[in-house]
Formats: C-alpha cells, sequence, structure tokens
C-alpha cells in the first residue's frame, strides 16, 4: 500500500471529523450533545494519530491516544458532573442558560426564536368540564393492573 | 496548487452551506439538502487525495471514513438528543474501523468498549434523567448556525490545504529517520503480537505517564463525587447534608 | 598636645552633626531634655576649635611654607572623572616636592572630600562654635515648651555642622554644598513655626532669592574650573589649587581681565545672596519670622558672613581684577547705607536689627571691596565683633519678645528697664557697640574699614565717597540702635496686653549667655585691636599672605586718627539725636518725619524693593505660571485625557463581545487557530509555490 497516500487519507478524515465535531460544539444547545460533540474532535485527533503512528512505524501515536481515552473518561465523569448540576439548578440543559461570564452591563442574550418555540409549545386550549355523571370508580384498577 | 485552492475553497463553501443546512434551524426544512450537499463537499475532497494503491483496502477505507463522516454529520443535524447519542455510537463504530484498518487494533476495539459501550451508555442515562420528553425546543435551534458552519468548513478547508500541500511538496522530508520499510512495519505496529508490543511499549517507556493517568482518573473519580454531593434538591427540603 | 590636626578639624564638625542625629531620632523621647546633645557637642566643638585656633596660630608662627600656613586632611574622595578636562592655561602641575611644571594634558575633575586649616578658618570655626554655643544654651530658655523643640534643636546641630564644614572644606564644590546645606538649615528655621503663614512665605522668600545669588556662584565655579582646571583651594594629586601654595607663590598665576572681572563678580552675586547684600538683601528681614535664636545665630552672626568669608579666601582672585574690587565696595557701600536709611524708621525692633545686619555687612564688603591686606582683616575684625555685639542685641531683643508674649512691635511697649534690668543692660551694650562707641567692639572693628577704606581713598578716588557713605551709616547706625534702645527700655512702662500680667526678666538659661555676650561685646574689639593678634593671626593664612595683596601702612597715621575722631564725634551725635528724638515724647521725631516726608516715606516702605521685585520678576513669573497653568489644564491634560479615553472606547466596543456564550469563546479561539494555521503554514506554502 502507498503509506504516504494512507497517512494522507486518515490526516483529512481526522480533520474532517474534528471541524464537524467542532461545528457541533458551536452550534448546538443541548450540553449532553455539545459533550458528544467534543468527544467527536477527539476521535479526530485520536486518526490522525494513528495514521501518524502507523506511518512512523512508531508507538507513540498510539500510546498518545491510550492517554486521550484515559483522560476523555476522566472528562465525561466530571463532565457529566457538571451537567447534572447545571441541570439541577435551571431544569435545562440548555448552554444559553448560562451566561454569567457577560460583562457587567452587557444584555443577556435572548434567543427569539426559541421564546417563540416555548410559547408556542406551551399553548393550552380551553376545555369543556366533562359533563354527565361522574362514573363509578373501577375498582378492579385498584387491585390489579392489567397493563405495565 | 492554485487549482488546489480553487476545488478546496469551493469544497469548503458547499461544505459550509451543507452544515448549515443540516443543523437544526427551527421549523425550516433542508436537512436532505444540507446531506446531499455535505455529501458532495466531501466527495470532492476524497476525489483530490490520492488512493492507496490496493483497490480493496481502498473500498474498505471509503466504506468505513463514510460512514465515519456520515454518522458524524448526522449527529449534529438530529434534534433529539437520543438519535445524535445513537449516530454518534455509529460513527464511533467507523471511528474503530479505521483504527482497526489502520494497525491500532488494540486502540480500534479499546474506543469502541470505551465509548460506545461506557460513556455513550452513560450520557445516554443521563439524557434520559434530565430530559425524558424526547427534543426540547432548545434543540430544535442552533446558535448561530451560519458562523459556527464557516468557521468549521474553513477550518478543515485550511487543515487539508496543509495537508494537501505538504505532501505535494517535494522538498519536505515527511519521515526523515528512514526509507519506508514494509517489512519493518510488519515486525513492529502490524506484527501479529500487536497486543504484546503495545503492552510493552506502555508498560516501560511509558510507566510513568501510565501512574500519572491512574492518579488522574482518581482524581477525576473524586472530583465528580464533590460536585455531585453539592446538588441540592429543593423540593426535598434540602437536608441532604443534615 | 592632646589632640593633633587631623582629630581636631574632623570632630569639630563631627560632633554637631552627631548632635543633630542623636536629637533627631531620639528627640521624641527626650522631650524638654533634647537640648543636652546640641548643646553639649556645640559647646565640645567651641572647645575643640579654640584649642584648634591655639594650635594654628603655634604652628603658623613657625611655618615653612612659602605662603602663609595651612594643613589639610583627605577624607575620602567624593567623585572622580579621569581626564575630564584638556588642562587650560591656567593650570599648573606639581612634582612630588612641589615645584610647579607643566600639567598633564588632561586634568581630572576630582571633588576631595579635604579639611583645611588655617587662621582664617580656626577664626570662623572659633567664632561660629563659640557664638553657636551660647546661642544654643539661650535657646533652651527661649524654646522651653514649644512643640518643636526636639526638631529646634536638631536643626541647630544640622546648621552648625554645614556652617563649621563650610569654613573648614578645601574645595569649591563642597563650598558650594555646603552653601547650600546652610541655606537648608537657614530655610527649614525660618519656616520653623510652619502653621505662620508669613513664616513659610518668608522662608520661601530666602530660599528664591538665594537662588538667584547661587545661580551666580554656580557659573562661578564652572568658570573657575575651566580656567584654572582644579576646584581645589590647596595643591593636590600633582596638580597646584586654586588657592594652593604652588599658585600663591609665583607671580601672574591667576586670569586676569576680563576672565578674573567675571569670576569675580560672579562669586560677588552669590556672596550677595548668602550675605543679604544690595540687590538680593531682600530676604534677610523677613527670614525674621524665625525664632530669634535662629535669628540671632544665622541671620546675624555666622550664615550670612558666609559671603564675606568666601570673598577673603578667594582675595588672591579679587587681587586680578580691580573692576571687581569697586564692585564689592561699591555694593557694600549702597547696602551699608540703604540698610541704615530703612532702619531709621522700622518700628519692628528685630526688623531693626535686620537692616541694621545688613547694613554692617555692607561695612564689611566694602572692606573687602577696599582690597588692602588692611582693610581685608579690618572686615573680618568686624565680622567677628559683629558676631558677637549682633548675637548679643538679637537675643536681647528675644529676651524682650519672650517677656511681651511674642509682641516685637515697638508701639506697643515702652519703658522695660524697669521689668528686665538685665536686658536693659546687655542691649545698651550691644547698643553701644554697634553703634561704635568707644570703648565697645564695634567702634573698634568700624573704625578699622573706615581707616582703610580712607587711606585707600588717598591712591583711588572713588573709595572716598565711598567712606563718607560708611560715615554717615555710622551716624545713621547710632540714631536707629538708640531709638530702639529708648523706645523699648525708657519712656512710661507699657506691656501688651499678650504679655499677661506677668512680664517678667527671662530665665538664666537665657541672661547668662546675653552676659557673656555682651563681655565680648566690650572687650573684644579693644582686645584685638591692642594685640593686633587678629591682624597678624589672618596675615599667616595663605590667601592674605599672598604678596600681591598690598599692605600700605594705616596703623598709628594721622589719617587714622581723624577717622577715629570723626566717627566717635558722629556716633556721639547720633545717640545724642536719638535721646533727644525719643527719650521723652517723640513730637520732635514726628515733626521730622513730616519735613522729610519723602525721606520718611521710602524709608518706611523700606525703599519698595520688595514692590519693584514684585512687578519686575513675580508678576511676569506669575503670568508665565498662569499661561502655563491654562496650557497644561487644557491642552496638555487635553491631549493626556484624550489618549486616555481611547482605551475605554476600545473596550466599551469589544465588550459586547464578552457576552457569556461560552460557544463564541470556543468559536473565537478557532478563528484563532485558523488565522494561525493561514499564516504559519498556508501561506508560506502557497509563497513557496509561487515562486
Amino acid at each position: 500500500m502507498d503509506e504516504q497516500a494512507l497517512l494522507q487519507n486518515y490526516l483529512i478524515v481526522g480533520a474532517l471529523l474534528f471541524g464537524i465535531g467542532l461545528v457541533g460544539f458551536f452550534s448546538r444547545r443541548n450540553m449532553i450533545v455539545m459533550f458528544l460533540c467534543a468527544e467527536m474532535s477527539l476521535q479526530g485527533v485520536s486518526l490522525s494519530l494513528v495514521g501518524w503512528s502507523r506511518y512512523h512505524n512508531d508507538w507513540g501515536g498510539q500510546m498518545l491516544v491510550i492517554f486521550i481515552l484515559t483522560v476523555a473518561a476522566c472528562e465525561a465523569a466530571i463532565a457529566l458532573a457538571v451537567v447534572l448540576t447545571l441541570f439541577h439548578r435551571s431544569g435545562k440543559l440548555d448552554i444559553a442558560v448560562w451566561q454569567q461570564l457577560r460583562e457587567d452591563n452587557q444584555a443577556a442574550f435572548v434567543d427569539r426564536d426559541l421564546v417563540e418555540l416555548e410559547r408556542r409549545q406551551q399553548v393550552r386550549w380551553p376545555t369543556l368540564t366533562p359533563a354527565g355523571i361522574e362514573p363509578e370508580p373501577d375498582l378492579d384498577q385498584d387491585t390489579h393492573r392489567t397493563h405495565i | 496548487m492554485n487549482e488546489m485552492v480553487a476545488v478546496l475553497g469551493l469544497a469548503t463553501a458547499i461544505l459550509a452551506l451543507g452544515l448549515w443546512f443540516l443543523l437544526p434551524r427551527g421549523a425550516a426544512a433542508g436537512r436532505a439538502i444540507g446531506a446531499l450537499l455535505a455529501a458532495v463537499a466531501l466527495g470532492i475532497l476524497a476525489s483530490r487525495i490520492p488512493g492507496v494503491g490496493h483497490l480493496p483496502a481502498e473500498i474498505v477505507f471509503y466504506i468505513l471514513a463514510g460512514v465515519t463522516l456520515l454518522s458524524a454529520l448526522a449527529t449534529i443535524a438530529f434534534r433529539k438528543p437520543v438519535y445524535s447519542a445513537i449516530w454518534f455510537g455509529l460513527s464511533l463504530l467507523g471511528t474503530g474501523g479505521l483504527m482497526l484498518f489502520g494497525g491500532a487494533q488494540f486502540l480500534g476495539v479499546a474506543t469502541v468498549v470505551v465509548y460506545a459501550g461506557a460513556i455513550l451508555v452513560t450520557f445516554l442515562f443521563v439524557l434520559m434523567l434530565a430530559q425524558p420528553e424526547g427534543q426540547a425546543p432548545y434543540d430544535q435551534l442552533s446558535w448561530a448556525p451560519r458562523l459556527a458552519a464557516l468557521t468549521g468548513a474553513l477550518l478543515v478547508g485550511t487543515l487539508t490545504l496543509v495537508v494537501v500541500s505538504v505532501f505535494e511538496n517535494p522538498d519536505v522530508a515527511l519521515r526523515p529517520e528512514a526509507p519506508f520499510n514494509a517489512a519493518e512495519l510488519d515486525e513492529n505496529i502490524l506484527s501479529d503480537e500487536h497486543m504484546a508490543h503495545l503492552g510493552a511499549e506502555l508498560f516501560s517507556k511509558h510507566l510513568l505517564a501510565v501512574e500519572v493517568a491512574g492518579t488522574l482518573l482518581l482524581a477525576a473519580l473524586v472530583g465528580t463525587v464533590a460536585i455531585v454531593a453539592q446538588i441540592r434538591q429543593p423540593e426535598h427540603g434540602g437536608s441532604s447534608h443534615g | 598636645m592632646a589632640f593633633d590636626f587631623p582629630v581636631l578639624m574632623v570632630l569639630i564638625p563631627a560632633f554637631p552633626l552627631a548632635g543633630a542625629i542623636v536629637t533627631a531620632m531620639f528627640g521624641k523621647w527626650l522631650k524638654h531634655e533634647a537640648h543636652w546633645p546640641v548643646v553639649v557637642s556645640i559647646v565640645c566643638s567651641a572647645v575643640l576649635s579654640l584649642m584648634l585656633l591655639s594650635h594654628v596660630v603655634h604652628e603658623s608662627e613657625n611655618s615653612e611654607m612659602a605662603v602663609g600656613w595651612e594643613t589639610t586632611i583627605e577624607l575620602w574622595n567624593w567623585s572622580g572623572v579621569p581626564d575630564a578636562l584638556a588642562a587650560p592655561e591656567r593650570a599648573i602641575g606639581l612634582t612630588e616636592t612641589g615645584v610647579a611644571i607643566a600639567p598633564p594634558a588632561r586634568l581630572p575633575f576630582s571633588v576631595d572630600v579635604t579639611l583645611r586649616a588655617d587662621a582664617l578658618t580656626a577664626i570662623m570655626l572659633a567664632v561660629v562654635t563659640f557664638v553657636a554655643s551660647l546661642v544654643a544654651i539661650y535657646a533652651v530658655g527661649y524654646m522651653h515648651g514649644d512643640r518643636g523643640y526636639w526638631r529646634f534643636f536638631s536643626y541647630i546641630g544640622l546648621f552648625v555642622f554645614s556652617m563649621t564644614m563650610l569654613v573648614s572644606v578645601s574645595n569649591f564644590v563642597l563650598l558650594y554644598v555646603f552653601w547650600e546645606a546652610v541655606g537648608l538649615c537657614s530655610y527649614l528655621l525660618v519656616g520653623f513655626w510652619y502653621e505662620k503663614p508669613a513664616a513659610i512665605a518668608a522662608g520661601k522668600k530666602a530660599f528664591l532669592v538665594n537662588r538667584v545669588g547661587d545661580f551666580g556662584f554656580a557659573l562661578g565655579l564652572f568658570l573657575i574650573w575651566i580656567t584654572y582646571g582644579t576646584l581645589n583651594y590647596h595643591d593636590s594629586g600633582g596638580i597646584a589649587g586654586v588657592l594652593g601654595q604652588a599658585r600663591l607663590s609665583q607671580t601672574a598665576a591667576f586670569a586676569t581681565g576680563g576672565t578674573a572681572t567675571a569670576i569675580c563678580l560672579l562669586l560677588l552675586l552669590g556672596a550677595c545672596g548668602k550675605s543679604a547684600q544690595f540687590p538680593l538683601h531682600v530676604w534677610l528681614p523677613d527670614a525674621m519670622e524665625g525664632p530669634t535664636p535662629v535669628s540671632a545665630l544665622i541671620h546675624a552672626a555666622t550664615m550670612v558672613t558666609a559671603g564675606v568669608y568666601m570673598i577673603t579666601r578667594c582675595t588672591p582672585l579679587y587681587m586680578a581684577s580691580v573692576d571687581a574690587q569697586y564692585a564689592v565696595a561699591i555694593v557694600g557701600a549702597i547696602t551699608c547705607g540703604l540698610g541704615g536709611v530703612i532702619a531709621l524708621t522700622q518700628t519692628d525692633l528685630k526688623r531693626v536689627l535686620a537692616y541694621s545686619t545688613i547694613s554692617q555687612l555692607g561695612y564689611m564688603f566694602l572692606g573687602l571691596g577696599a582690597a588692602t591686606f588692611a582693610s581685608i582683616t579690618a572686615g573680618m575684625f568686624h565680622l567677628l565683633t559683629h558676631a558677637f555685639f549682633k548675637a548679643l542685641l538679637f537675643l536681647s531683643a528675644g529676651s524682650v519678645m519672650h517677656a511681651m508674649g511674642g509682641i516685637i512691635d515697638m508701639r506697643r511697649f515702652s519703658g522695660l528697664r524697669r521689668i528686665m534690668p538685665i536686658t536693659h543692660w546687655t542691649f545698651l551694650f550691644g547698643g553701644l557697640a554697634l553703634a561704635g562707641v568707644i570703648p565697645f567692639a564695634g567702634f573698634w572693628s568700624k573704625d578699622a574699614i573706615l581707616g582703610a577704606v580712607n587711606a585707600k581713598g588717598q591712591e583711588v578716588s572713588l573709595y572716598i565717597p565711598l567712606y563718607w557713605v560708611g560715615m554717615i551709616t555710622a551716624f545713621l547706625t547710632a540714631i536707629y540702635t538708640f531709638r530702639g534702645f529708648f523706645l523699648t527700655f525708657y519712656g512710661p512702662t507699657r506691656v501688651p496686653h499678650e504679655a499677661g500680667e506677668h512680664a517678667h526678666e527671662s530665665v538664666r538659661w537665657m541672661t547668662i549667655p546675653l552676659m557673656i555676650l555682651a563681655f565680648f561685646a566690650l572687650t573684644s574689639g579693644a582686645y584685638f585691636e591692642w594685640t593686633g593678634q587678629l591682624h597678624h593671626w589672618l596675615g599667616m593664612t595663605p590667601s592674605l599672605a599672598y604678596s600681591a595683596v598690598p599692605r600700605p601702612d594705616v596703623h598709628g597715621g594721622e589719617g587714622d586718627l581723624i577717622v577715629k575722631t570723626i566717627s566717635t564725634a558722629f556716633a556721639l551725635a547720633g545717640v545724642g539725636i536719638a535721646a533727644y528724638l525719643y527719650l521723652g515724647d517723640n513730637s520732635a521725631a514726628a515733626l521730622l518725619a513730616r519735613i522729610f516726608y519723602p525721606l520718611y516715606w521710602l524709608s518706611y516702605g523700606k525703599f519698595f524693593f520688595d514692590q519693584i521685585y514684585n512687578v519686575l520678576f513675580v508678576w511676569p513669573m506669575w503670568l508665565l505660571a498662569q499661561l502655563s497653568s491654562v496650557i497644561d489644564n487644557y491642552l496638555i491634560d487635553g491631549i493626556v485625557n484624550l489618549v486616555g479615553k481611547v482605551p475605554p472606547w476600545v473596550a466599551s466596543r469589544l465588550r459586547s463581545l464578552q457576552a457569556g456564550m461560552v460557544q463564541f469563546y470556543a468559536l473565537a479561539m478557532v478563528w484563532g487557530v485558523v488565522v494561525l494555521i493561514i499564516t504559519l503554514l498556508v501561506w508560506p506554502a502557497l509563497a513557496r509555490s509561487m515562486e
């Protein structure tokens, strides 16, 4: 095989994976998805390291990938803990809730589209109270279940 | 060279447009167009890189790379985080395959096991814990999709340009230590005793780093517990700390 | 001999310095005992000075030197620049044995911290430390209870150190340094009561007026340096000093013509500033805002005589320029007369004495300007007697001021002789000495000057009017002195209400120094006149033993007797007129003031020097300052503020980038990465492919 071409292929695939991960990290707002994207970027780096490792016939690249795996595991653990903490504070996984890093006199960023979406989803059309006699309670339902 | 710049610029632009179409943008449709554009861009890129000179291997590589990249695109494109996670899993499988293909058997397997088996499942677990209703309003929107797509595509374009231009430049010696020797490769990375070599390397030369990494894992464990222990449950009166 | 020269010469300045440092460091804890370190050290210094004087006289008598006698000790080299100046024409090189040869091609600039002892220095040291110890003892009583008690004594110690160094150093640069140091002490002590606006203003004025003189002095030093290639008085390092043995024993070793005149006039300007000579005399009367012991010590007896000392020291330089001699004599005569006229009408007792000091310093300058050996030694003689009797007068006035609760305006009190008998007598002694009544000290010294000027006038007619100015001023001196004396101590007993009910004679700390000074005011003149010791001693100073100093014999001549007769007549007439005018009612004085109203008006207004200087110098400076202030406030500050507004403006634009969205930060980071990739990797690759 043409090892040089192989390395080139690996590098470009790695770069693409890295870039796609970055785009996701920039634009997706769900913190979980953001971290998935960050991991994807790490995969891109790992791929190029594997390519270099083969090209140079040296273990160094693979060793680095092993440590990347380790660090990624640590990062994932901490990130999940942080995400959970943040979720408990705001009730959302939206990263845009957390803007406290901004300068004091800067207005907070409010996504109008998001406001619109939320409003549309919370619409509750008025309903009439059901008329007629209150049905008999189904005693059978209290004692056992018919489905899970 | 100039032709290369032009082609890569075109690919970058198409990729940026495709990414923009792919990213969640509220109710706006166009994911199919986005996927098409992104695939075209990837195709253009693929057409510019030399083949590996062995047709079956090439086919395998392109299948693996395609799976990896397309599922990566799907990961960032799908609105429901659960779908994203599943597509990410597929992307990981592709990556693992590429690693296997690239002579890193242990890493390919380890990636699949550690990521898909452990990390991804944990992520899904958290997702179900936090967001059981599927997609939230904010999942249907992206933050600055145009800018993000452009930046990502630009980065990919420049990186590709660098890679291609470096390989086209005859003056640059990429492998200065020795002329290429396939037999040597077969004895080392691609040998049958790959795992034994890897282990020997890891636990001799990189022993200290392994120890440090182990300490890091321990620290991360302690840190995680410390962070999560701070969470108060307001509805439970917040008395978890006594 | 218990001490040899180096020990004595170092200890004399070292004692006051040590006293000043100890007082400055521990004064806060010593509180009312803070005077002890300084008083004891100055008294020790005075004793050592007298010992030094006797040693110097003894050594001088047996001198084997070519010109006079001197000794130096080099302590250390303060600054040295090798090969600083191409040797000028007047530079003289010396062999090991002191034989004059051609100088090296380039001369070093070196400031040797060298102390010297010769007759002039020894006499100055004795006068300074002796008067200073009496004043310091007096100040123990006078300053008692002041908040700045220890500060005062620390300053006094510092002053005595600076003054002793000023007369001891053997280098013009160090002379300048201590010249400034005594000026600093003067400033600190004039502004001692810094809560008083008048004191602050007076200190500032003294400092600024002295700057004018010091500017000239500094220029004079520069000129000496480029003319003679050295700034040492003595011969050292193979180069003949400006006033060293090698130069003095040669003929034509000093610059002549314009250079000599320029050097002498610039030095004279410096001396005018420090010694309050016309036209730089205006600071001295205002300096009376300081505590009275300061007025007595610094502004009458010692510091103001620094100019006289300096010119005496530089006599060989003045011998080279007749024009400069005339200038000194004319400045002296003008100051002498001016001070006398202004002193006639002042109502503040201390100001009368201040103008009298200016006038007496004018006598000394007149003597120096006559430029004969007799007249210069007479000037020094007058310096010595004046130190005693003027210190005595000031301290007596201070005693009055102390008893009157800080009031010194003669219109507010009278008839104090019954309340303050000792002060009355001491003031009388001082007054008689100042007025030049036989046989008090002032008579002998002033007549020595007048006699010498008169003798010079026989050769150079210019000095005849100057002599008469001096003579008439002697008459005025007697009038204003006794005017002050009669107004203060005679007439009905009146005491200002500030003095309270307990106006009384001063404490013994104050009266004993007064009596000692009164004794010297009576005897010092006659003693030195009869024994001739002072002239004899001064004649052994290298600067005055210089052969170019003319030595006509004036003593005992007919002219001398005439001078003495006229002067005695004038002095007695002055006392008599003062008694007639001010003893009893003052109606005759008021009548005189009306008759000679223009003169009275000029005198009372001090010839309006302050106002003239205000218009000529202060106002233009003030306008310039206002202009600068406007430019500074609007133009320069405007530019600075404009520059200062740029960062906030840029920041206000950039601030919106800090939106708090972490994703944006990541995005920006990647932009940076893209830029780096393009500039570091893509651009060189493209450039390579273009070639």
